[in-house]
Formats: structure tokens, sequence, C-alpha cells
């Protein structure tokens, strides 16, 4: 008797994926024939919103587009913003900068930890490395105030200086979290059963990279280095010492081997920040921002965030309010044209590990 | 980086003489292109000039003089040049080239400006709706969509919440019923 094909309804809630996003399914048995992403359950207008608002009040929407990765937005938005009005950042301001920016790489990528395992019912793993997480949102809760939005990268530089006592502090959870991936390894990339599910599945085709803009760890576990940070190197990345790891497997095991790496190598960004960072000024003061008034232009600037290449498209028209702020993410090329074109061939099973193995992150898609 | 620049630039106008170039300093190339001249266009830059990856593609909304711009933002791998590309639509007619067969990501950033701001990709194939859920008002990124017009419009206010005052308090002083202990902490 001929199969017939099913259709599957999967999210929007479920696990993987920050956010919540639907992807309908056909499927044969259970390997599936084709897919559709369906968006529309975040939708915040953030961009419409800035219409009404200052350019300081924008500042404050802009690390809400991506939970789990918030800082790479207030570094765009504050760049672009610099960018458009020739503000000139301190030195200091930008390796303080830095090492926010890759404090919160190490966070995402412990998160991504949790979410790609507990997509595989390995739920330990989550367990430990989110705790760890907590330890970095430590940090940032004692230098900005806030544990996951930070509104700490503004335009000008950054909002306070470092407190008293703050390096000692950070070199010892690098310290702590160097000892901790030993124990990662062996939880995760010494289980079988994750080897066994993530090997082989989730590949993703040479030849889509460049018709869907692949990027982040998608792009390098696919074995191409690149990376904005080298690429188009920003704040002080050019002054720093780190390697940009790959892999060739372009599957969910290579991109998880390559953002195992990226912490090793954003632990080491961070200890030759504290070690080179220079006295001085933490910010340039900015105008009265009731009144500011951004030079008329436009721009686009990018980052390396730990899901890849995110960007801001700015436009002023000299008023008080931004004219536009248009976001690229990383998730809205990934999660949907690329991700529908991978699916077709695998089993349902595997979709949400897939998913998280792409940086999928839904607020990020509607903003 | 200005000599890469430059050739690039005599190497855009010789295949494209009607392209208008401004300078900008850094990495920045800038073009503006005529609409019907946008598919060609991209794919000669993808093809031939190097620019392989489709960076972004944004939009902004010129009310006041009457046109919608689509911006295009590519970038050459090799030579680290990041190429803008501006072009103008009729904002009473908005029909634009679709370019997915060039990039196939393309086909999301057009389901949203079909969505946001009402543009047409003829050749496009795509699901109706991205975001928005059976919307039928104006598409809401033009800037004649007023949005709080359109909250008073749609949405009601929860009772005790139309004069910023607090909830609970407004709620007992028209029930008459106490707030209970515990809650009486939260309360101003």
């Amino acid at each position: 008797m001929r199969e017939k094909a099913t259709t599957i309804y999967l999210g929007p809630q479920h696990p993987g994926i920050t956010g919540n996003m639907m992807v309908r399914l056909k499927v044969m048995g259970d390997t599936i024939v084709s897919a559709q992403t369906e968006v529309g359950y975040l939708h915040r207008a953030f961009e419409k919103l800035q219409e009404r608002r200052n350019w300081l009040n924008s500042f404050t929407l802009m690390c809400r587009f991506c939970v789990p990765e918030t800082d790479p937005m207030e570094n765009l938005y504050a760049r672009a913003v610099e960018s458009l009005d020739n503000i000139e950042v301190p030195e200091r301001a930008k390796y303080i900068r830095v090492m926010v920016l890759e404090l919160a790489r190490i966070a995402t990528q412990l998160m991504w930890y949790a979410g790609q395992n507990g997509s595989l019912g390995l739920y330990t793993m989550g367990q430990w490395s989110i705790g760890d997480r907590d330890y970095i949102l430590d940090l940032f809760e004692q230098l900005t105030g806030g544990r996951v939005y930070h509104m700490y990268q503004w335009p000008g530089g950054v909002r306070r200086d470092l407190p008293k006592g703050f390096k000692d502090k950070v070199l010892n959870t690098l310290d702590y979290l160097e000892k901790r991936l030993k124990d990662y390894d062996d939880l995760m990339f010494a289980n079988s059963i994750f080897q066994k599910r993530t090997q082989g599945v989730g590949y993703v085709p040479k030849e889509s990279i460049i018709e869907h803009g692949v990027v982040g760890p998608v792009l390098r576990g696919a074995g191409i280095r690149s990376d904005i940070r080298i690429d188009e190197p920003y704040e002080v990345y050019d002054k720093l010492d780190f390697e940009i790891p790959t892999q060739e497997g372009s599957d969910i095991w290579a991109r998880a081997l390559v953002r195992r790496a990226e912490v090793r190598q954003s632990i080491r960004i961070i200890r030759q920040v504290l070690d080179q960072m220079p006295k001085g000024e933490f910010n340039t003061k900015i105008p009265n921002p009731m009144k500011w008034r951004v030079r008329a232009g436009d721009t686009y600037v990018r980052a390396e965030s730990g899901r890849g290449e995110v960007g801001y498209y700015a436009v002023s028209d000299g008023s008080i309010h931004p004219r536009r702020m248009h976001l690229r993410g990383a998730a809205y090329v990934h999660a949907i044209t690329l991700l529908e074109n991978i699916l077709p061939g695998q089993n349902v099973a595997d979709v949400s590990a897939i998913m998280n193995s792409l940086g999928t992150c839904a607020p990020e898609i509607e903003r | 980086m200005k000599e890469i620049k430059d050739t690039m630039i005599a190497k855009i106008k010789a295949a494209f003489p009607e392209a208008v170039n401004k300078a900008y300093d850094g990495n920045r190339l800038d073009f503006t292109v005529h609409k019907d001249a946008i598919p060609g266009f991209l794919s000669h830059m993808k093809e031939q000039l190097g620019f392989r990856h489709l960076s972004h593609i944004a939009y902004v909304d010129w009310i006041e003089e009457n046109e919608f711009e689509i911006v295009y933002i590519l970038w050459s791998p090799e030579e680290k040049v990041k190429l803008f590309i501006h072009t103008r639509i009729d904002r009473e007619n908005p029909v634009m080239e679709n370019i997915d067969m060039i990039w196939r990501q393309a086909n999301t950033y057009q389901r949203e400006m079909k969505e946001m701001l009402g543009i047409e990709f003829p050749d496009m194939v795509a699901p109706d709706e991205f975001i928005l859920e059976d919307w039928d008002d104006i598409p809401p990124f033009r800037r004649d969509f007023d949005t709080l017009e359109y909250v008073n419009r749609t949405f009601w206010h929860r009772p005790g919440r139309e004069d910023a005052q607090d909830v609970r308090e407004t709620i007992t002083k028209r029930s008459g019923e106490e707030i209970p202990d515990f809650a009486k902490k939260y309360s101003r």
C-alpha cells in the first residue's frame, strides 16, 4: 500500500530554540518530505516603535531583539550612531566593549550547550552549562546592573567604568570555566549518543552557503574561515591575537566542535583585553539626548555574534528620532530559507537539534 | 583600499554607465541604480566582481518624496569591500523586481517588504503571510501608519489602567472587596 504524507506542526513551543516558532512538516513515516517555517508569534514592532523615540530611548529596545545574545545588538546600535554622528570612542571603552562582547559570546555558547543537548534529550549538560552561565551573568550584574539586558554599550562608549576588583573576578571566572570545559567534553563530546545523533545530521551543502547567506559557526563548520572580527575588524579586534576555528563536516557535530573551540578563543581574547586595557576615559560625552539631532546619512555596521553575522542599517534624517534602524540577524536567513532547504530527508526527531545548531532565535526574525 | 575601490568603480561604471556613484571613506562603495536594472546589476556584482555575500536588504519609507527606498548591501570576501546599492520605487505603485533567483535568502527579505510596505514582487513564489496574521490595515511600516491610533482603536484598556493608578486599589474601590494580605505589599 502506498504511504501517504502526513502534516505535523512542530511548535511554536519546543526545545531547541529561543522564542516561539513553528515548522510545518510534511512527513512520510518519520522522514521529512518538505518543511515550511511559520513565524509571527513574537512580533513586537521594535523597529516601528523607534519612529516615536529619540536616539537614546531607542537604544533600550535594541538589546531585546534576541534574548540569549543581547550585547552584539547594543554594540551595533552604538557603533551605528557613532558612525553617523562621527563620535570618537575612547580606547578604554573599546577594550571594555570587547570584553563584554566576548563574555556574552561565552554565555551564548553555554546556553547553546544546554539547548543542543536538551533538544536531544540529554538534560544534565544543560543544567551544568546554564549554572556556569550564571557566573557570567553575575559579572554582568556587577558591571551593568542587569543580568540579561545590560544597556551598557551606549553611543560614545560604555555607561560606567569597571568596578573595583572586577578584573580579578573576571579572571577567576575564566579560570573556573576553562577547567569546566574538560567536564563538558567528557559529558557531551565523548558521549556516543551525542555523536550518533549529530554526525551526518543537519548537513548544509557547500553549494547552499552563498545562496542562503550562511554565516557564523554554520559557515565555519563547513570549512570556510570567515568571521567579521577578522574580515572587517571593529573595536580593537585587530589588536588581539586569536584564531578562527573551522571544521569540515558541515553537520551538527562540526558546528558543535566550532562552538566548543570558540569558547576557548573567547577566554583567550578576554585575558588579552584585560592585560592590554589602557587607563583613561570610558565615555565620550554625547549631546542632551532629548534634543540630540544625529547627522543625516545612512550606515551599515556588522558584528560577529555567537550565532554569526548581525548587522544594522541605520538612517538619520537629521531629526531627534531615528528614521530607520533595520536589523539583519543570523537567524533571519538560517531559520527560514536554509532550514526549509536542508530539512527534507531528515528524521523528524532531529528537527529541534538542527534548528538549535543553526542558531535559530525567533524574536530576531520578527523584531 | 582606495586602489581596490577605484578599480571596482571603473569596472562597474564600464558595465553600468547609468549607475550613480557616491564617494565614501573606508571600505564602503555606494551606487544608485534604476529599479529595472537591479537584477542585472546584482547578478553582475555577484558573478563578475566577487560580491558573493548578500549581507542585507534594507528598506526605508520616504513619504515626503512619495518613494520607497530599497538598499541592497553586498560583501566581497576577497577584497573586503562593502557595496551599497540604492534604488527607489514609486510609493503609489510599489512594484519591484524579484531577485531570489540570485540569492535564495532574498525571498525572506522580499516577503517582509511585501507585508510591511506593500511592495509587490510579481515573480516571487512565497506564502501570503509572513509575520502578520489576518492583517487588513495599511502595511504597518509605512510612515502614515499611526501605531498609537491603531492601538487605541484595536485594543481595550484593562480596568484600572486608564489613569495609571494601581490596579488593585482601583478594583477595590469599585467592587468594595478588600485586597488580600499577601497582595498588599505589592500595592503602592
